[in-house]
C-alpha cells in the first residue's frame, strides 16, 4: 500500500554523506569523520563493575520505571557540577536527564519551533542540531562568526529582520565543527542582546569539560547580562556514549513543559543506565578521568596540527582548538571537499565535508577533522594521504583554469 | 485580521482559520476584548461557508481563547498566560512555545510514577511489573558475559535501527507470535512510547485525523495530541473497537492512522474478537489507512484461547506492530520494538536518529542475550502464574469489599481491572479520600476523548503483592463509600445516557 507520510517528512531524508560514511567502519580506514571519543580511553571495566554493584544492590529498582525528570542523585550531581565549573546557579529540580543530548535538542525544538520560525545559529553550526530541528521546518539564520564567536553587530541586524526569532543556538566551547571557543566579551554581548530582544539562548556545551589548554570561561547562562538560557550538557564525551545520558537545565516553568514533552517521547531515560552512572560517579573521580582523556586528546590534536602544517598546501587554514574533539580546515576555494571525499575513501581516509554544517549553503572548500578517535601515528598517516590528494585536486583545478583561459 | 486559506492543504479549512486566529491571539495581535468579525462576514470575505467559520469559532471557544455572547458577537478572552507588557529581558514564553506545546497537558503519569515509589501507599495507579519477578541475578550474570565477550562495544554507540543481533532475535520472537518478518523489518525503540512518538511524527501534520478507540491508552493519545492530531474516537464494546462505526467514519473522513490495542486493551482489558480483527483489516486495506497495533500485553494471558495479532493476520501489509519488554521483562531499560514494512522502518529510523540517535546500547545487549540464552519463555510462564494469582486476589477482594453499585470486568490477561463507580460518587472527592487512605488508582478521564469517563477507574494488579492488593482494595472501598454524594432532595437523579463499555 502507498503510505502517506506527514508533509513535515519532506525534510527528513537520508543524507548521502551518512551513506558514504557507513563504509568507514572498516578498521583499515583512517576515519576523521566520526564524533566519537576514543573507545580505548573509556573505563569499561570500572563501568561494568558499577553496573554489577547496581544490579546486586538495587536490582529491582534499577529495572523499574522511574520518574521522567531523572534519577535524583544524578540531577543533583549535574546541578552541583555545572554551578562549580561554569558558574551557573541551577537548583537540582531545574535539571532533567535526557536520552542523549540529541533528545534535549529534539525536545527544545518541540517546545519552541513552529513552521517558519527563525533559528539563529553560528556559521558553521552543529549538524545534530540542524537535523533535530529541520523536522520543525524553521528558517535558519546563519550569523557571521569569527574565531571569537558570533559577530554581535551582525546578530543585531539579522534580528531586526526576523519575524519570529525563537532561539539563538550556540556551542561556545570547542564548537563542533569549527573547534572555536567564544571570548568572554562575546559571551557577554550575546547574553545582553538576547535578553534585550527577549529571545532565548540554547547553550550547548558537550565538549567544554575536555579542555587541555587554558582556563574554563563562564557559561552564558551564568552571566549577569543573561536572560533566559536553556543549557544542554552530556556525559557521552566523558563517560560512555552508548548509554545515552545527557541533560537539559532551565528555569522551572520551562523544565515543566520539557518534562511533559519527554514523557510523550520516551517516558524516561533508562533507569539502569542512570543508576550505573550515579554509582560510578559516587565511587570515582570524574575529573581525573577527564584529565586522562584530555591529555590523550592534547597529544592527538598536536599530532594533527603538526601533520597539517607539514602536509597542507599554501592557502589552507585550520583552527587550533584548546579542547574538544574537532578541528576545521579551510582549503583554497578551488577545492570541493565533497568531490575530495570520494577520492579520500578510495585511499581509505574519511572526513566530513564542510557543507554539511551549513543549513543553507557554504563550506564547499572546508572539512571537519576529528582528532580524538585515532592514535597519533594513524593521524599522521591519514593527514599525509589527505595532503597529497588536496595538492592533486589543486593541480587539476589549475589545469582546468588554464584550459578555460 | 488577515487570514490566508490554502485550499491545496490537507488541513481542513476551519482548522486553518482556527490556527491562524490562535496564533494572532498568542502573539497579542488580537488583544483581549477584540471582536472577531461576525461569522457571515468572515465567511463571505474568505469565500467559505458560514458553517466552516462556525466550526473554527467553536474550536476557539473550546480552547477558551474566545467567548461568544448573544448580541455581542465573538470576542477574544483575556489569556491566563497572556504576556503582560514585560520589562526588558522577560521572555514571553507562551508566545514562544509552539502551539502544540503551549497547551496544557496532563502531568498524570509523572505524578503516578512518583507515588509508586512510596512504601506507605498501595499503588494501583501505574502499570508496573512485579518487582519480585525482575530477573536481577540472571541479568547480573549476563552482564558479566556481555562485558567479557563484547567489552567496550557494549558501551559505545550502536546503530539507530538497533543492535543487529537483537533485531535478529526479535524477528525470531515474532515468529513465535505468528508474525513472519526479517531483521530489516524490525526497529528497536526506546520503549514503545517512542514508537508512538515516531508514528505520530511520521504520519501526522497539524489537524490530520487519527482514529482511536474510546477509551484508549492515554500515552498514545498524548503522543498524537503533541503533534496536533485531530482524534476521531470510535467506541469499543466487549468485542473491541466497533468496526461498523469505524466503517461509517471511514466513508466520511480520511484518517492518517488507526491506533488500536486489540489484546487486553489499556485501560479496559477488552480483547478484540477474531471477526472484528478481520473486518478491521479489510476496512484498513480498502480505505488504505495504516493500522498501528500496540501490543504490550498479549503474552500475559491468564485464561482462554490466544487470538492471532492483527499483524499475523495482515495480508495487505497495512499493520505497523509495536511491542515492548516494559510490561514483561523490565520497564526501566526502555527497550521496545516496531515491526513494519521496510520503507516505514527506514523513515522511522531517520526520525529516531534526530530524536535520540539510538537506544541504550548496554540495555540492548542484555535483552538480546536474555532471549538468546533461553530465559525468555520460562520467565513469561512464571510471570503469568504470578499475575493470575494477583488478578484473582483483586477480583476476590473486590467481590468482598466493593460498595454496592460498583461494577468491574474480569480481564483474561494484561495488567488491569477496569471498574465503574456507583452512581453519585464524586471523582474529585474520591481522589482526595483515596490519597489520605493511602491508595492510588488511575481515574478513567484521561483515557477518553469525547465521553467524560469520570465514573471509571483503572486498577493495576501486577505490581502490588496479593496481601497489599487486599489491603489496597479495602482502603479504596472505604474511600469510595465516603465519596458518595447523597442526591439532594428535590433534584432528580442524573439521567445516564452513556453506554456501558
Amino acid at each position: 500500500m502507498d503510505i502517506v507520510l506527514a508533509r513535515r517528512m519532506e525534510v527528513v531524508r537520508a543524507s548521502d554523506i551518512r551513506e558514504l560514511l557507513k563504509l568507514t567502519s572498516r578498521p583499515s580506514v583512517i576515519s576523521f569523520a566520526g564524533g566519537l571519543p576514543a573507545a580505548e580511553l573509556f573505563p569499561a571495566a570500572k563501568i561494568a563493575e558499577a553496573a554489577r554493584r547496581v544490579l546486586i544492590e538495587h536490582g529491582a529498582r534499577a529495572l523499574q520505571y522511574s520518574t521522567t525528570e531523572g534519577h535524583p542523585p544524578l540531577r543533583a550531581f549535574v546541578a552541583e557540577r555545572m554551578n562549580r565549573l561554569w558558574g551557573t546557579g541551577y537548583a537540582n529540580d531545574e535539571v532533567m536527564i535526557t536520552t542523549g543530548s540529541q533528545q534535549a535538542l529534539d525536545l527544545t525544538g518541540k517546545l519552541l519551533l513552529d513552521d517558519g520560525d527563525e533559528v539563529l545559529c553560528e556559521s558553521p553550526t552543529y549538524l545534530g542540531a540542524i537535523s533535530a530541528w529541520n523536522v520543525f521546518r524553521p528558517r535558519w539564520v546563519e550569523v557571521p562568526t569569527d574565531d571569537d564567536g558570533m559577530d554581535p553587530t551582525a546578530l543585531e541586524q539579522l534580528l531586526d529582520r526576523c519575524r519570529r526569532p525563537k532561539l539563538v543556538y550556540v556551542v561556545p566551547n570547542f564548537q563542533n565543527p569549527s573547534g572555536r571557543t567564544w571570548s568572554f566579551a562575546r559571551r557577554r554581548r550575546l547574553a545582553d542582546i538576547a535578553k534585550r530582544r527577549g529571545v532565548p539562548v540554547v547553550e550547548d556545551n558537550p565538549y567544554g569539560e575536555v579542555r587541555f589548554e587554558g582556563e574554563h570561561l563562564p557559561a552564558i547562562a551564568s552571566l549577569p547580562e543573561a536572560g533566559t538560557v536553556i543549557s544542554l550538557g552530556t556525559f557521552s564525551k566523558v563517560f560512555c556514549p552508548g548509554m545515552r545520558l545527557a541533560w537539559v537545565a532551565a528555569e522551572r516553568n520551562l523544565l515543566a513543559k520539557l518534562t511533559i514533552l519527554k514523557q510523550g517521547a520516551d517516558l524516561h531515560t533508562s533507569t539502569l543506565d542512570q543508576m550505573i552512572l550515579a554509582e560510578y560517579l559516587a565511587s570515582h573521580d570524574l575529573d581525573a578521568d577527564i584529565r586522562r582523556v584530555a591529555s590523550a586528546y592534547r597529544e592527538r590534536r598536536h599530532a594533527m596540527i603538526r601533520a597539517l602544517e607539514r602536509e597542507m598546501p599554501e592557502g589552507a587554514r585550520f583552527s587550533r582548538p584548546q579542547g574538544g574533539l574537532f578541528l576545521w580546515v579551510e582549503l583554497p576555494e578551488a577545492v570541493d571537499t565533497r568531490a575530495l571525499l570520494a577520492d579520500a575513501l578510495q585511499h581509505e581516509v574519511a572526513f566530513v565535508p564542510g557543507d554539511s554544517f551549513f543549513p543553507s549553503r557554504g563550506g564547499r572548500n572546508a572539512m571537519r577533522l576529528n582528532f580524538s578517535a585515532m592514535p597519533p601515528d594513524r593521524i599522521e598517516e591519514g593527514i599525509h594521504r589527505l595532503g597529497g590528494m588536496v595538492r592533486e585536486a589543486l593541480a587539476r583545478a589549475h589545469d582546468e583554469t588554464l584550459v578555460v583561459a | 485580521m488577515e487570514i490566508l486559506i490554502d485550499r491545496s492543504s490537507p488541513t481542513p479549512i476551519y482548522l486553518q482559520i482556527c490556527q491562524q486566529v490562535r496564533g494572532m491571539i498568542a502573539s497579542g495581535a488580537l488583544p483581549p476584548g477584540f471582536r472577531l468579525p461576525p461569522e457571515r462576514r468572515l465567511a463571505a470575505a474568505l469565500g467559505v461557508t458560514r458553517g466552516t467559520v462556525l466550526a473554527a469559532y467553536r474550536e476557539l471557544r473550546a480552547d477558551a481563547l474566545v467567548d461568544a455572547r448573544v448580541g455581542r458577537g465573538t470576542s477574544v478572552l483575556a489569556q491566563r498566560f497572556h504576556a503582560q507588557p514585560s520589562p526588558a529581558g522577560d521572555v514571553p514564553w507562551n508566545q514562544l512555545f509552539r502551539a502544540a506545546a503551549a497547551r496544557p497537558q496532563d502531568p498524570l503519569v509523572r505524578d503516578l510514577l512518583e507515588l509508586s515509589e512510596r512504601t506507605d501507599v498501595v499503588s494501583f495507579g501505574i502499570g508496573l511489573p512485579a518487582p519480585e519477578l525482575l530477573p536481577v541475578s540472571t541479568l547480573h550474570h549476563l552482564l558479566d558475559e556481555v562485558m567479557a565477550e563484547a567489552g567496550a562495544a557494549a558501551l559505545l554507540h550502536s546503530p539507530t535501527e538497533g543492535h543487529t543481533p537483537l533485531r535478529e532475535t526479535l524477528a525470531e520472537l515474532m515468529a513465535a507470535r505468528g508474525i513472519r518478518c526479517g531483521p530489516a523489518e524490525v526497529l528497536v525503540v526506546s520503549g514503545s512510547q517512542q514508537g508512538l512518538d515516531l508514528a505520530a511524527r511520521a504520519f501526522i501534520d497539524p489537524g490530520d485525523p487519527v482514529v482511536v478507540e474510546e477509551p484508549s491508552y492515554f500515552g498514545g493519545l498524548q503522543a498524537f495530541r503533541a503533534v496536533q492530531a485531530r482524534l476521531l474516537p470510535v467506541p469499543a464494546d466487549e468485542e473491541g473497537m466497533r468496526t461498523d462505526v469505524l466503517e461509517s467514519l471511514l466513508r466520511r473522513q480520511r484518517p492518517k492512522l488507526i491506533y488500536v490495542l486489540p489484546t487486553f486493551q489499556n485501560p479496559s482489558g477488552h480483547v478484540m474478537g477474531l471477526a472484528r480483527r478481520r473486518r478491521l483489516l479489510e476496512l484498513a486495506a480498502s480505505f488504505q489507512v495504516p493500522v498501528l497495533e500496540d501490543d504490550p500485553y498479549s503474552e500475559l494471558r491468564y485464561e482462554g484461547e490466544p487470538l492471532p495479532s492483527l499483524k499475523a493476520l495482515d495480508e495487505a501489509g497495512v499493520v505497523l506492530y509495536l511491542s515492548t519488554f516494559s510490561k514483561t521483562l523490565f520497564p526501566g531499560m526502555r527497550v521496545g520494538w516496531l515491526v513494519a514494512p521496510r520503507p516505514v522502518v527506514r523513515q522511522f529510523a531517520l526520525i529516531k536518529q534526530s530524536s535520540d540517535l539510538h537506544s541504550s546500547t548496554p540495555g540492548q545487549f542484555l535483552v538480546e542475550r536474555f532471549i538468546r540464552r533461553g530465559y525468555w519463555a520460562p520467565f513469561v510462564r512464571a510471570s503469568r502464574s504470578a499475575y493470575t494469582a494477583r488478578r484473582d486476589a483483586m477480583l476476590e477482594a473486590l467481590a468482598a469489599q466493593a460498595p454496592e453499585g460498583m461494577t468491574w470486568r474480569r480481564p483474561e490477561g494484561g495488567f488491569y481491572v477496569w471498574g465503574r463507580l456507583p452512581n453519585g460518587v464524586s471523582m474529585t472527592r474520591l481522589l482526595g479520600a483515596a490519597a489520605s487512605a493511602g491508595v492510588t488508582f488511575l481515574p478513567g478521564r484521561p483515557c477518553f476523548i469525547d465521553e467524560p469517563g469520570g465514573e471509571f477507574v483503572r486498577l493495576n494488579f501486577s505490581h502490588p503483592s496479593e496481601e497489599r492488593i487486599r489491603d489496597g482494595v479495602r482502603r479504596l472501598a472505604a474511600a469510595i463509600a465516603s465519596s458518595t454524594e447523597r442526591p439532594r432532595a428535590g433534584t432528580p437523579a442524573p439521567i445516564e445516557t452513556r453506554p456501558i463499555v
